[in-house]
């Protein structure tokens, strides 16, 4: 499905394309992206949950990267500049969802709307149930920086990058936010009786 | 004050080290006597563990490809939105490579390339051949000025196809393009009129389809010209612009890479 051709120009760095894609070359962008797709991917699904939510807020990301590359400054990573945009856009697509649902909905459903998402059990997307609805309950600047450090290996300081806030911040919101899962990730290990917190794995316990 | 258990939040505190130096020893010499807290570290560990183990997923191909169709059209110079027109329209271009279909790739500027590149596909545009030929070499000769193409449309109807939408065919108009010039070397080809030189008439294989139909957003080019740029072997892909008249115009290296991009 992606284009055979982009393939090749696989060496060159990621700065590199960034400036061809200034000079008007529209491959040189696709060819980013294609790169770091799926590390893009992975913290926009598990940063919102939802499928369907994930793939809008990351093509927005896309496009306001696309449009935003003259403005990227060369002293970033490429991968951090691209992964701020698309935390960026997640945040955007909550904002929205929690302002306006689209359509006009009961009180459950508009709950629901506002509530992140667990992924169907049955998909593809290979996002563990009990991590992702376990990271749901965080607020999200303590999701996205345990996304980073912890799922997508980021060091604190290139998390901090990403985020813009300070290292120290980072290492707070990671505190709280493993504080907040310790509980929620072991009763999802040890106990498959748990009471339900909102996970649709396991044994068929309402 | 050592109270007699710890919480999740003082032993993450203290993994992260953003406890005071005092609390911090507090707390480990707590942990030296303390199992449960001692299982709460672990359990706080645990959790980093549990997450770096989660699967990494992969995105799914359906999004990857729509991706690529918003990037492809939002580098075009009047398109933002992708519609799901243009997305069945990268598949058509699939298609297309596969049916080797028919037609024409130039016309002039309005009727005749119009019918042609609609694709009505019954099309019988017999060569018509007259427009004197200036300068069809493949030279770096430097001489844009002098690149008018060869003279021979050609329509190519081999595949009996004529129902798909959009045909477009490969012309080799002979021209080295010139940086700064893409637009006005196109409109000259484009203002030859029907008699339009498509000195290959061939329709494109699935590696360059695949390459123009990324170029253009799955959009019709209006022209697919394999050529020279500043002497070099390219392809030159057209595609109108926003305003009758103006083109946008890449050189595309043989690898689809772009070489250069105009717009008028």
């Amino acid at each position: 499905m992606a284009s055979v051709s982009m393939r090749r120009v696989d060496e060159v760095p990621d700065k590199e394309l960034l400036a061809r894609h200034a000079q008007g070359d529209p491959h040189a962008f696709a060819e980013l992206v294609n790169r770091h797709r799926d590390r893009m991917w992975a913290v926009a699904i598990r940063t919102l949950g939802d499928p369907e939510e994930a793939a809008d807020a990351l093509q927005d990301a896309c496009l306001s990267a696309f449009r935003a590359a003259g403005r990227f400054r060369g002293d970033a990573a490429v991968t951090t500049w691209l992964h701020r945009i698309v935390v960026n856009a997640c945040l955007d697509r909550l904002r929205r969802k929690s302002v306006r649902p689209a359509t006009p909905m009961g009180d459950d459903a508009t709950f629901d709307a506002v509530a992140p998402k667990m992924p169907d059990p049955t998909d593809a997307h290979g996002v563990s149930l009990d991590v992702q609805s376990a990271l749901a309950q965080l607020p999200f600047e303590q999701r996205a920086a345990l996304i980073l450090v912890d799922m997508m290996g980021y060091s604190v300081d290139d998390a901090a990058k990403v985020l813009e806030v300070p290292p120290g911040t980072i290492k707070s919101r990671c505190a709280r936010g493993r504080a907040r899962l310790a509980p929620l990730l072991v009763q999802h290990r040890n106990r498959r009786d748990r009471k339900n917190v909102g996970g649709v794995e396991g044994g068929g316990m309402p | 004050m050592n109270p007699a258990h710890y919480d999740y939040d003082t032993l993450a505190d203290l993994a992260e080290g953003l406890l005071e130096d005092d609390q911090a020893a507090s707390v480990n010499a707590h942990l030296d006597t303390c199992a449960e807290c001692r299982d709460r570290s672990a359990d706080l560990a645990d959790v980093s563990r549990i997450l770096a183990e989660a699967p990494v997923p992969s995105m799914p191909a359906e999004l990857a490809a729509r991706i690529d169709t918003a990037i492809a059209a939002e580098s075009m110079s009047n398109a933002t939105v992708v519609s799901l027109e243009q997305r069945r329209g990268r598949r058509h271009w699939r298609i297309l490579s596969a049916a080797a279909a028919t037609v024409v790739v130039l016309g002039g500027g309005a009727m005749v390339g119009k019918a042609a590149l609609n694709g009505s596909g019954d099309n019988d545009h017999s060569a018509t051949a007259h427009s004197p030929v200036t300068d069809r070499k493949d030279s770096n000769s430097g001489a844009p000025q002098g690149a008018a193409p060869s003279e021979r449309t050609q329509t190519l109807g081999e595949s009996g196809q004529p129902k798909v939408a959009g045909p477009y065919t490969v012309s080799r108009s002979g021209t080295d393009y010139r940086q700064g010039q893409l637009n006005q070397q196109v409109a000259r080809l484009f203002g030859k009129g029907p008699e339009l030189k498509a000195g290959g008439g061939q329709t494109p294989d699935p590696q360059l389809a695949q390459c123009v139909s990324t170029i253009t957003g799955g959009k019709k080019p209006d022209l697919v010209d394999v050529a020279k740029y500043e002497g070099s072997d390219a392809t030159v892909i057209a595609l109108a612009g926003a305003k009758p008249g103006t083109w946008n115009v890449w050189a595309v290296g043989p690898n689809c890479s772009v070489l250069k991009r105009e717009s008028a």
